[in-house]
């Protein structure tokens, strides 16, 4: 029985943080076309901040929350403003985006690494209940984070599929000279998206953070999943993000219950792999 | 002295490296983020055929070789008539998945306790380091003049033909898939190679040698001194490695060990730094395109 629902549980649990930062990469993925890898360095972020809130300043853990993802949300407006937005400007290609994203990873990720160090911290969340569902000791924190994680991205969600701004947003993705025509101000809305991509992915360093400990390699550990996870999930589908996301959960806590973690990460990507040579018809080949 | 050559030599087969990405990315158009899974595999075969196996230095560099030809010509036959993102991805995911597993396989690699030591080829004495050295400047160097001479030749202009518009190249009858695959297996097999030479030179392998860091010093050796040039990666790793791994880390003057901790991120950060400026200021790089023309950029969408 446990080998069932174990590993759905810890699926559930290990995805939350996994399918917010997919979201929001996909988001910035369906809006400017490129694989933005420093986004990996958003996630780190936010949980960095959460650190300095909770750990250096002494806040109280919930209180934490909200500043740090809206600084994370206007960090990523900040690398759009001042590298992304200009680059496009000049007319970098897509796949010299992705090396571009690079070197803003590396940037921020050492300069991430100089400010606080290689040690790891753990958020000072108090004394948590534990709880025992189907089987699995988990704790209060990591519930409410989980609930946390599903609101926002219901949230998002329903910004996306249901305001005038996601509908603004997705009009821009689709055909951005034809919203230009509709009166969309294309500049405001990026902003927003940038905004919005920016403050998921701080969340899901945070809750990443609850989940374990904060250093300066977990958005690069998490961006390559992200990346698969926003490929396969359709391109800039929100929707495909998340059922991929939550899968990919379930799927990595599945292994890990069998054998170790770290075969759980080579099992997914060679399966993602396959899954990529299985669904993705190339655009040369077509061409 | 020698720390001096030992650092030259890494420079050397970073050269090497970034070579052969300007063969597989600068000419042919494949974005390969595996560069350190290529040269890692090949350096951990390498050190395991030399060391468990006993094999004489030669045949356990060239088996190393052919076993990471192997393994890129099943990854390239898996990936490449996919689009450039989706190579990207993959490829970064072969290295990802060479990293863990040397990690997890410890009856093999040992894991981070560390495999070794593997031993240099031959034994000049205190001149071992320097002959060894010399080896791998000749090495490298017939890799750079193949690629300067490749551009001339009718291979190389269907590699660029293919880069440049595949569609077409294959309506006119070329085998792109085949010929991407052959120069991808070839130029892998040719980290893996380097991987082995570096397996002599680091003695001692442990599997964060294997971390993306390779990758992406061979990329950003590559943007800046030029993509598209032949001698883009030399030029690269010449700025980079004069700059930062000899001028900085052995004649600056630092003043505590807490300072001397922090200069490989600072290092890294410029790096990062570096390419951005690169690849917006002067995307073709210090060396610009080998060719007259440039390749027309696509529409920009913000």
């Amino acid at each position: 029985m446990s080998t069932l629902t174990d590993p759905l549980v810890l699926g559930l649990f290990g995805a939350a943080p996994l399918v917010l930062a997919a979201v929001g990469f996909t988001l910035i993925y369906y809006l400017s076309g490129f694989i933005n890898v420093a986004y990996g360095e958003n996630v780190t972020m936010g949980a960095y901040l959460a650190v300095i809130f909770n750990v250096k300043l002494g806040w109280d853990f919930y209180l934490t929350i909200v500043p740090s993802a809206i600084l994370a949300g206007l960090l990523s407006v900040a690398t759009f403003v001042l590298v992304f937005r200009p680059a496009m400007r000049r007319g970098v290609g897509p796949t010299e985006m992705i090396i571009l994203s690079v070197g803003m990873s590396f940037f921020i990720r050492y300069a991430a690494r100089l400010l606080f160090g290689i040690e790891l911290y753990l958020f000072d969340t108090g004394k948590p209940t534990y709880f025992t569902l189907a089987g699995i000791g988990i704790t209060s924190y990591q519930i409410i984070a989980l609930a946390l994680a599903a609101v926002t991205v219901v949230a998002l969600y329903l910004f996306i599929f249901r305001t005038g701004y996601g509908e603004q947003m997705r009009a821009l993705a689709g055909n951005r000279d034809l919203a230009k025509a509709s009166g969309i101000n294309p500049n405001r809305v990026s902003l927003l998206i940038w905004f919005i991509a920016g403050v998921a992915g701080g969340l899901a360093g945070i809750f990443y953070g609850v989940f374990s400990f904060v250093n300066s390699d977990i958005g690069w550990n998490l961006i390559l999943i992200v990346i698969m996870i926003s490929i396969l999930g359709r391109v800039g589908s929100v929707r495909g993000a998340l059922v991929v996301g939550v899968g990919a959960g379930i799927v990595v806590a599945f292994v890990t219950q069998v054998t170790q973690s770290l075969y759980a990460q080579v099992v997914l990507l060679v399966l993602f792999i396959l899954v990529l040579k299985l669904t993705r018809t190339s655009a040369a080949m077509r061409g | 002295m020698s720390y001096l050559i030992f650092v030259l030599s890494s420079m050397v087969v970073l050269i090497g490296l970034a070579t052969l990405l300007h063969l597989q990315f600068g000419l042919t158009g494949i974005v390969n983020f595996g560069v350190a899974g290529f040269w890692g595999v090949g350096l951990y075969v390498f050190g395991i055929l030399m060391v468990d196996l006993n094999l004489p230095f030669i045949v356990a560099l060239l088996l190393a070789t052919v076993i990471v030809g192997v393994v890129a010509f099943v990854i390239g036959w898996i990936v490449l008539d996919l689009d450039d993102q989706a190579v990207l991805v993959a490829t970064l995911s072969f290295a990802t998945i060479g990293f863990y597993l040397v990690t997890t396989e410890k009856w093999l690699t040992k894991g981070v306790v560390g495999f070794g030591t593997v031993p240099f080829p031959f034994d000049f004495g205190s001149s071992t380091e320097l002959v060894f050295l010399l080896l791998l400047v000749t090495l490298t160097s017939l890799v750079v003049l193949y690629a300067r001479r490749i551009r001339s030749q009718p291979f190389g202009r269907l590699l660029v033909g293919i880069r440049d518009n595949e569609g077409l190249a294959r309506s006119l009858g070329k085998p792109t898939f085949r010929q991407k695959l052959v120069i991808f297996t070839v130029t892998s097999a040719l980290m893996g190679f380097f991987g082995g030479m570096s397996a002599s030179l680091n003695h001692f392998l442990v599997p964060y040698l294997l971390s993306p860091t390779i990758t992406f010093a061979a990329w950003i050796a590559l943007i800046l001194g030029g993509k598209r040039h032949w001698a883009g990666g030399l030029v690269g790793v010449l700025v980079i490695g004069v700059i930062f791994d000899i001028l900085i880390e052995t004649y600056a003057p630092i003043p505590t060990t807490e300072a001397a901790q922090m200069i490989p991120n600072i290092k890294y950060m410029l790096y990062g730094l570096l390419l951005v400026l690169v690849i917006m200021f002067r995307p073709e790089g210090i060396l610009g395109a080998h060719a007259p023309r440039r390749p027309r950029r696509e529409k920009p969408n913000v």
